[in-house]
């Protein structure tokens, strides 16, 4: 059991360590993010509309758009190294090289997002220290959802002509149950409310990673194998 | 491969001969519902787009469900005329699609003010529509047919597994919709003849789905026919 | 007793609309089918 998780550790410890070394990614996504926080800062009327309100759809709308850039580029990278024919020659199972490429996909996303929250408390002046703890669970678990499918997606479209383009639409309408649940959780995490009221999504958010993990997992062999 | 193209031939016959039968009776829903079926006294004539928006709704969501299953047989069974039949259900359904999200919205604007909300149903017809288009250009984006069949088949699978979570998401977050008016256990509240007209129409729009799907699988068997024979891909 | 509205025109959009994409659907189809198999003939 634990050889399998050794080895999906070491596939995405790869992806990152080359990810590091060209940064391209990480950093796209950072500068794009940084952006849509500050025209949104200067797109709406402090008066009309209070930060608290807007907050948790500006941060997510950011993270979501982020991640996309970081997924398109972790599978570029891929293209342009040609590693994975040199994984697929390896004896180790599909669902093995998925999950490493997962994680590493994860890792890049977990990264945008750590970086996206403190400059989101800067320009919103949100305070997020009371609600910190439940702010990062519902990062991961949204994250997760996303990434998931988001990976198999980029796995396809880099096989294609127009990839910076069929990944976001091929993506969206699986964004939309994370984000939806993601928005609601925080909105209820900064004003204070009590879990109760944040059960319910938190258990869609939950079923929707378990269920498309596994889901992508089962089917990424059909993307690698003739 | 002669032998191929010509059941390819019989299926497009086929195909057609439905289709032409399901237009005609679309002509007969049209005719019972603009002028055998009653006038809704508070929604006025704009009600009846019902019958035309709900049976593409449908028609559209069968289409996206046998897109889905007929994707996972393929990845399982392998058989190529699977995916052949998984396209042709997509572009079916995106013609479907087409006409769910614009008569949705016209209906949508007399009726309760508004061209569009981001409720439970309405949400879902356009992630469907999306679903559909994306499936469609991953195949177009994509020149080998092995590739092309797998990869679409996978998109498939996850979009139907996706469509209850959709739904789910959108109506724990609001819904305008009115509620569910064929489903409640007692007597359903629409008159028997509104009633009837919209039962004529979801047969005729299924006869018409399956008239299409028929024809675009006859004729994506008689490209496949052809390409073998060639050597090259259609 | 409120009046029906009068509301026709979005009733006869919505008809017209749908009974041009399956018809346009359905030429599309012929069209496609016609060019094929008249290639086969040859």
């Amino acid at each position: 059991m634990a050889s399998w998780i050794r080895l999906a550790w070491l596939i995405a410890a790869k992806d990152l360590r080359v990810e590091l070394r060209s940064k391209t990614a990480l950093l796209s996504s950072l500068v794009f993010a940084a952006l849509v926080l500050v025209v949104f800062n200067f797109a709406r009327d402090a008066s009309l509309v209070s930060s608290t309100v807007l907050a948790p759809s500006v941060l997510w709308i950011t993270i979501a758009f982020a991640a996309v850039i970081a997924l398109n580029r972790a599978f570029n990278l891929e293209r342009e190294n040609a590693s994975m024919s040199g994984l697929l020659l390896a004896p180790i199972s599909r669902g093995v090289i998925y999950v490493g490429k997962f994680l590493a996909n994860l890792a890049f996303v977990a990264a945008v997002e750590l970086v996206t929250l403190p400059l989101f408390v800067l320009f919103f002046n949100v305070d997020i220290w009371d609600s910190l703890g439940g702010l990062l669970g519902v990062m991961a678990l949204a994250s997760i959802g996303f990434v998931a499918v988001g990976t198999i997606f980029s796995a396809m479209v880099v096989k294609t002509r127009f990839a910076e383009l069929m990944l976001p639409v091929l993506l969206l309408p699986f964004m939309v149950p994370p984000l939806i649940g993601a928005v609601q959780v925080t909105t209820r995490l900064l004003s204070g409310r009590p879990l109760s009221e944040m059960l319910g999504w938190l258990r869609l958010l939950a079923v929707y990673d378990v269920v498309f993990v596994t889901l992508c997992v089962m089917v990424f062999p059909a993307l690698v194998d003739e | 491969m002669n032998s191929e193209l010509a059941s390819a031939r019989r299926i497009i016959r086929l195909g057609f001969a439905l289709t032409a039968i399901a237009l005609i009776a679309v002509a007969g829903v049209y005719v019972r519902a603009l002028m055998y079926t009653p006038i809704e006294v508070r929604q006025g004539a704009a009600q009846k787009i019902f019958y035309v928006h709900a049976p593409a709704a449908w028609a559209a969501l069968m289409a996206f469900s046998v897109v889905g299953i007929v994707s996972a047989l393929y990845l399982w069974l392998k058989d190529p005329r699977l995916d052949l039949f998984a396209a042709s259900s997509a572009e079916v359904g995106l013609a479907f699609s087409v006409v769910m999200l614009t008569t949705g919205p016209i209906w949508g604007k007399p009726v309760w003010g508004t061209w569009w909300t981001w409720d439970a149903r309405l949400t879902l017809t356009l992630m469907i529509f999306l679903l559909f288009l994306g499936y469609l250009t991953l195949r177009a984006a994509l020149s080998d047919p092995s590739e092309r069949a797998r990869f679409s088949a996978v998109v498939g699978i996850l979009g139907l597994v996706l469509v209850p979570f959709i739904h789910l998401s959108v109506y724990l977050f609001r819904t305008l919709h009115p509620a569910p008016i064929l489903l409640k256990p007692s007597k359903p509240s629409l008159p028997d003849s509104m009633l009837a007209t919209l039962l004529y129409a979801l047969a005729t729009f299924t006869l018409l789905y399956i008239g299409f799907v028929t024809t675009r699988y006859g004729l994506a068997r008689a490209v496949a026919a052809q390409s073998g024979r060639e050597g090259t891909d259609a | 007793m409120p009046s029906t509205p009068d509301n026709a025109g979005y009733m006869i959009a919505a008809y017209v609309i749908t009974v041009v994409v399956y018809v346009g659907y359905t030429i599309s189809l012929w069209r496609r089918a016609r060019l094929l198999l008249r290639s086969e003939d040859d």
